[in-house]
């Protein structure tokens, strides 16, 4: 029982940043990531029996995660729209350049097909290769390699096309 | 190499460095160049993307782990106690039933029984050693006494009938022993006047205090044995 606990821990304390992460770009809103973070976490606590390479729990959890977040939609509609959603209320403040960059970034991030998104975000914050992420995503691997490639593609496009945009707020 | 498929290779993979993708690197600084900006272009996704963690989440998903278990545990300390408390129930059940309840349900089948258990214990060429005395001695135990002999009595003591103190008499019988046996009134074992097996029958009769049970191979005569009882029987108050 202790070692179950202290294992339990130890999930927590070095995958739980992470998971957040991946729950907020899945559905961009922090109260919604939270809430499933935790229910990931409740349900990886009843069968973490099961889990026996600990390698494997970062996959192991986003994969409870994204169940998660698919049941979520079975019980009902998300009635807000895209766009809407992917409006990120960062309430920091926005001073540095960095941080400009930063919510201009995000913006579009969450303005990405979700298609994109999700392999990107697997990639960058999970870490994961493009063989995991093909696994996790359950698609062929060229699939998502050419999805990280358009991705990426769309995004240094629109980071090349604004610099004056920038210089606006950098006045 | 083709400017295309290592575009396409970086673009996917900004850390990718196998042996092809160093090469092409490394023997043109345009690509170099490329390579360095998309792992700028990286960086700041990392930057974008690495949203702050609530604070404190860790702690908050470790508290509602265990309050979760703790509410499990307690629901299974109830149901493992809800388990216990049935299962001695039925033990308790299983042994009431299997020590006081009779094996046999009348007292013919017990007597016989008896008898077929005791087989071999006594012949009907056993010396002839009980005296009337001795015989009502015991007797007194079940407030009867007997006024003379009734047969040639071998052997007399008490013994358990289905768990009653009882007497258990062998006469020398005509061709084989008589048992007869003095039984206390029971509720559990239904009277019955008369019974038989292949070889042996019986009889029993309704006293004041006690049955008295007669059973004897089939060439006694059951009634003749019981008159002789019924004349010299005599019950106290």
């Amino acid at each position: 029982m202790a070692t179950k606990q202290v294992r339990y821990e130890a999930l927590v304390k070095a995958l739980h940043g992470d998971l957040f992460r991946y729950a907020y770009w899945l559905c961009h809103d922090k109260h919604v990531a939270e809430d499933l973070v935790q229910e990931t976490f409740l349900r990886a606590w009843r069968a973490l029996d099961s889990l026996k390479d600990e390698k494997a729990a970062k996959s192991w959890l986003i994969t409870i995660l994204r169940r998660e977040n698919a049941r979520r939609f079975e019980r009902k509609r998300f009635e807000m729209s895209e766009y809407e959603e992917a409006a990120i209320t960062d309430t920091k403040s926005t001073s540095s350049e960095q941080e400009i960059e930063n919510y201009w970034l995000r913006e579009k991030i969450a303005q990405m097909p979700e298609e994109y998104r999700e392999p990107l975000v697997l990639q960058i914050i999970g870490g994961f290769s493009g063989e995991e992420i093909a696994k996790q995503l359950d698609l062929n691997k060229n699939t998502v390699m050419t999805r990280l490639f358009r991705a990426r593609n769309q995004l240094k496009e629109a980071l090349d096309n604004t610099p004056k945009v920038r210089g606006q707020y950098n006045g | 190499m083709d400017d295309l498929q290592f575009r396409r290779r970086i673009y996917a993979d900004p850390n990718t460095r196998d042996e092809d993708m160093l090469a092409a690197i490394h023997s043109d600084p345009a690509k170099q160049n490329f390579t360095q900006e998309l792992e700028s272009l990286d960086n700041k996704l990392f930057q974008a993307l690495n949203i702050e963690v609530p604070s404190g989440l860790s702690d908050k998903l470790i508290l509602r782990q265990t309050m979760a278990s703790h509410q499990q545990q307690k629901r299974k300390s109830r149901v493992r106690l809800a388990l216990a408390a049935s299962i001695a129930f039925a033990m308790g059940l299983t042994i009431n039933f299997m020590q006081f309840s009779s094996a046999y349900s009348n007292l013919g089948d017990y007597a016989i029984a008896h008898i077929v258990h005791e087989e071999g214990h006594f012949s009907n060429t056993s010396p002839v050693n009980v005296s009337l005395d001795s015989l009502n001695e015991k007797m007194a135990t079940f407030q009867g006494s007997f006024t003379a002999d009734i047969g040639k009595l071998m052997f007399a003591d008490y013994c358990r009938f289905d768990g009653m103190k009882s007497l258990h008499l062998v006469f020398q019988g005509a061709t084989s022993m008589v048992t007869v046996f003095v039984v206390p009134h029971n509720e559990d074992l239904e009277f019955t006047a008369n019974f038989t097996n292949d070889k042996l029958i019986g009889k029993s009769q309704h006293f004041k205090h006690s049955n008295i049970i007669v059973v004897a191979d089939k060439n006694e005569s059951l009634v003749q044995w019981q008159t002789a009882i019924n004349k010299n029987i005599s019950w106290s108050t």
